[in-house]
C-alpha cells in the first residue's frame, strides 16, 4: 500500500449569506488576497508535513474559478514542492488537458517538475471537469476527442526523439522537440482520475495506467467502479495491479471516536453544502450516450446530497474516528475495493491547520504502520471474503 | 395523427429524420436546439404548402454529428440534403438556431434560398446584449424565458424534468426516454454553438450577400434571444422586414402558430 497525501487547497471563508455555487459564478470579489496568502503557504506546510511523518507522496489538482480548490495550475504548486521536499512522489492530479493549446505546454511543465524533483513526479492527465468548460469556453463536445489527441501528443514529445511533425484534428504543431525530457524513462508513471465513465476506464486498461477512483460518492459506487476497471484490464489480457488502483477519501483520526466527530463535523458540512455545490454541472457534449445512464445513476449517491451524520457513516463518505476505528474502517474498505494506493484527503473544508496536523500525525504513526503490514506492497488487496458476494 | 409524415434520407453524414406533408409549393422548416422538426406551425403550414422539416443531425433519429463540426460543416449539410430532396430555390423558415442556419445558407448560397423567414433568430453577437445561457441552466430555467404562458405542454414538461437533475440530484429514477432525447439535441447544439457561443462573428458582414426576401419574426415576450439579434439582422439583409408575435416568448412557434403559419403564409404567397 502506498499513502498520499491529498489537498485540494479550499477557500475557508465563503460569507456565511451566500448560498449560490461554489464554481463558475461564485462572484470573486469575495476571494480575499490576505486570507488566501495565508491559505497557500499553510496548505504548502501541511504537504510538506506529510513527507516529514512518512507518508509515500502528495497529491494536488487542478480547478479554475471556484472556492472548493484553489490550484488553477497545479505546477506551479508541485515546483515548490519540487524543491521544498526530497523524498515523497508529487502526484499531479492531473492537468486537465483540453485546456492546454498547445498541449506541449503539459509535457514541458511535467517535465520540469521531474527533473527538478529527481524523478518524483506522477503525471496525472484529466479530461477537466464540467465546470473547467464553462470556465475556460472549450468545447464540452470535443473535450474527449481533444483529451485523446493531446495525451498522443504528450506521450509521443516525451518517448520519441524531436523534432517531428504532429498534425491532429484539435493540435497542429510542425516541429515537437521538447526541452527538457523527462528524467523517468521512458516518462513518469501516469494516473487518469475518473468518475466511472467506460470510456476513461477502457482507455485506463489499455495503456496500463493507473486509475484514480474520484471521490465523494458512496462506496458502493466505488466497488463498481474498480471492478468495472478490473474487467477492463481483464479484457485486455492482463490482471490489475493494485498500485494501477487508487481511492480518494476524505480521513479525519483523532483520540476518540466521539472527539473525531465533534472536531470535524462542523467542517465536512462546510465542505459538503458550500464548496460542492456547482462541481456536478454537466455541460452538453461531455459525457457519451453509453456513460450518460452510469453518471445519472450514481449522481443520487453524490456527497452533496447528504443530510445526516449517519449517512456519512454508511455510505463511508469520509473516514472519521479513533485511529482504531479508522485503522478497522480502511482494511475492511481497501479489502473489498483492492486498490493499492490510498489517497487521504486529510484537511476539508474549513478544518484548521493544528487539526489538520494533528490528523496527519495520528494518522502516519497509528494507522499507517497497521495498514502497511495488512497490506505488504507487492500483495494483493482485494478481499473478495470481506465483499461478501462477489457481483 | 401529425400532417407531418416521417421519412429517412441518405446523405453524405449519414441517414437523416425527414418530416414531410402538405401539397403545393415547398418550404423548408428548420428547427431550433428544442428539436421541434414536427411542430403546430409547421402543421398548420400543410394547408398551403409542401413543408419539409429536416431533422438535424445529432438530433432526433438523424445520424452525421461526429463529422459536422461547425457552421460550415452544417451549411454544407443543408446543401447536400437540399440537392437530395430535389429542392431547388425554396422558402426557408428557421426558428432561433434554424433562422442561424437559414441565414449561413442565404449568405453562401443565396441562390437556393428564394424567401426567408426567421423566427426568434440567434447567430450574431450584439455587444452588451448575448443570447442568455442555454447550456448551462435548468429547464425551468429555460422554459421562463422560452414561453411566455408557463402551461404550455412543453415548459411544464421543462419544468418537471427540473426535478431530476442540477445540482441535488435526487435519489430518484430519473425518465431516460425524456432526459436522453434533449441531452441529445443540446450535445448537438454545443458542437456549433458552444464557442462562439450561438452566433458566427463573421455573419454580420455577409447578410448583404442575402437575396431573398426576408420576414423577421420576434416573440414580444421573448426574454432568451434579444429583439437587437432581430433588428441587426432586419438592418443587415437588403430586403427584410421585422415584426413583432405578440403573446409568444422564444419558442413562438409553438406557442403562436396560427399567426405565424399566417403571417409566413401571407409573406411566402401561393
Amino acid at each position: 500500500m502506498r499513502f498520499f497525501s491529498f489537498h485540494l487547497m479550499p477557500y475557508s471563508d465563503l460569507p456565511t449569506d451566500y448560498d449560490g455555487p461554489a464554481w463558475v459564478t461564485v462572484p470573486n470579489e469575495f476571494y480575499d488576497p490576505a486570507l488566501g496568502s495565508q491559505l497557500y503557504n499553510r496548505y504548502l506546510d501541511e504537504l510538506i508535513y506529510a513527507e516529514e511523518v512518512g507518508f509515500d507522496g502528495v497529491c494536488v489538482n487542478e480547478h479554475h474559478q471556484n472556492a472548493y480548490g484553489n490550484m488553477p495550475s497545479p505546477n506551479l504548486i508541485a515546483s515548490i514542492l519540487a524543491r521544498q521536499t526530497s523524498r515523497v512522489r508529487i502526484a499531479v492530479v492531473g492537468n486537465a488537458l483540453p485546456l492546454y493549446d498547445p498541449p506541449t505546454r503539459v509535457a514541458e511543465e511535467f517535465a520540469m517538475i521531474d527533473v527538478i524533483s529527481g524523478g518524483r513526479l506522477i503525471a496525472g492527465m484529466v479530461v477537466g471537469g464540467g465546470p473547467e468548460y464553462y470556465s475556460f469556453s472549450i468545447n464540452p463536445a470535443d473535450a474527449r476527442e481533444r483529451f485523446q489527441e493531446a495525451h498522443d501528443l504528450i506521450l509521443r514529445a516525451w518517448t520519441e526523439p524531436g523534432p517531428f511533425e504532429f498534425i491532429g484534428k484539435h493540435f497542429r504543431i510542425r516541429y515537437v522537440n521538447p526541452w527538457p525530457r523527462p528524467m523517468q524513462q521512458p516518462h513518469p508513471e501516469i494516473w487518469i482520475p475518473g468518475a466511472g465513465s467506460l470510456e476513461t476506464v477502457e482507455f485506463v486498461a489499455r495503456h496500463r495506467y493507473a486509475y484514480m477512483g474520484i471521490p465523494y460518492f458512496h462506496v458502493s459506487v466505488f466497488e463498481r467502479m474498480f471492478r468495472m476497471f478490473r474487467d477492463a484490464c481483464e479484457a485486455e489480457g492482463y490482471e490489475a495491479d493494485p498500485l494501477q488502483q487508487g481511492w480518494l477519501v476524505p480521513i479525519y483520526v483523532a483520540e476518540t471516536d466521539e472527539q473525531a466527530r465533534r472536531e470535524y463535523e462542523e467542517h465536512l458540512w462546510y465542505f459538503v453544502k458550500r464548496l460542492l455545490p456547482g462541481i456536478t454541472i454537466q455541460p452538453p457534449g461531455y459525457t457519451s450516450a453509453r456513460s450518460l445512464g452510469n453518471i445519472l445513476k450514481s449522481s443520487g449517491s453524490f456527497m452533496l446530497n447528504l443530510e445526516t451524520w449517519e449517512q456519512v457513516v454508511d455510505g463511508q463518505y469520509a473516514i472519521v474516528g479513533s485511529p482504531e476505528t479508522v485503522t478497522d474502517m480502511l482494511i475492511d474498505n481497501l479489502g473489498r475495493l483492492g486498490t493499492g494506493n490510498l489517497l487521504g484527503l486529510f484537511q476539508l473544508g474549513t478544518l484548521p491547520h493544528d487539526l489538520t496536523k494533528k490528523n496527519l500525525t495520528l494518522f502516519a504513526e497509528q494507522v499507517m504502520p497497521k495498514l502497511r503490514a495488512e497490506f505488504p506492497e507487492g500483495q494483493p488487496v482485494i478481499r473478495p471474503s470481506a465483499t461478501g458476494q462477489v457481483a | 395523427m401529425s400532417a407531418l409524415n416521417e421519412e429517412y434520407v441518405e446523405t453524405d453524414v449519414g441517414k437523416v429524420q425527414v418530416f414531410r406533408g402538405g401539397v403545393g409549393p415547398p418550404l423548408v422548416y428548420l428547427h431550433s436546439a428544442a428539436g421541434e422538426a414536427v411542430n403546430p406551425t409547421a402543421e398548420a403550414l400543410t394547408e398551403h404548402f409542401a413543408v419539409v422539416a429536416p431533422v438535424f443531425p445529432g438530433f432526433g433519429e438523424s445520424e452525421g454529428i461526429d463529422t459536422i463540426d461547425d457552421m460550415e460543416d452544417a451549411t454544407f449539410h443543408h446543401l447536400d440534403l437540399f440537392d437530395r430532396l430535389g429542392l431547388g430555390a425554396v422558402p426557408v423558415m428557421g426558428l432561433s438556431f434554424g433562422g442561424w442556419m437559414a441565414a449561413e445558407l442565404a449568405t453562401r448560397y443565396p441562390e437556393r434560398v428564394s424567401r426567408m423567414v426567421l423566427v426568434s433568430p440567434v447567430g450574431l453577437y450584439i455587444e452588451g446584449q448575448p443570447v442568455k445561457e442555454i447550456f448551462g441552466r435548468t429547464p425551468a430555467e429555460l422554459a421562463e424565458d422560452m414561453f411566455a404562458d408557463q402551461s404550455h405542454p412543453m415548459a411544464q414538461m421543462m419544468h418537471m424534468l427540473s426535478e431530476f437533475r442540477g445540482d441535488v440530484g435526487q435519489q430518484i429514477e430519473v425518465p431516460m426516454e425524456l432526459v436522453m432525447p434533449i441531452w441529445k439535441s443540446m450535445s448537438a447544439t454545443a458542437k456549433l454553438g458552444w464557442d462562439p457561443y450561438l452566433h458566427n462573428p463573421r455573419l454580420r458582414r455577409r447578410l448583404h450577400r442575402v437575396t431573398a426576401p426576408t420576414l423577421i419574426l420576434h416573440g414580444a415576450q421573448d426574454t432568451l434571444a434579444p429583439k437587437a439579434i432581430s433588428e441587426a439582422y432586419a438592418e443587415e439583409i437588403p430586403d427584410a422586414r421585422l415584426v413583432d408575435v405578440d403573446g409568444g416568448a422564444h419558442l413562438v412557434t409553438l406557442e403562436r402558430p396560427e399567426e405565424v403559419a399566417q403571417l409566413v403564409t401571407e409573406f411566402i404567397g401561393p
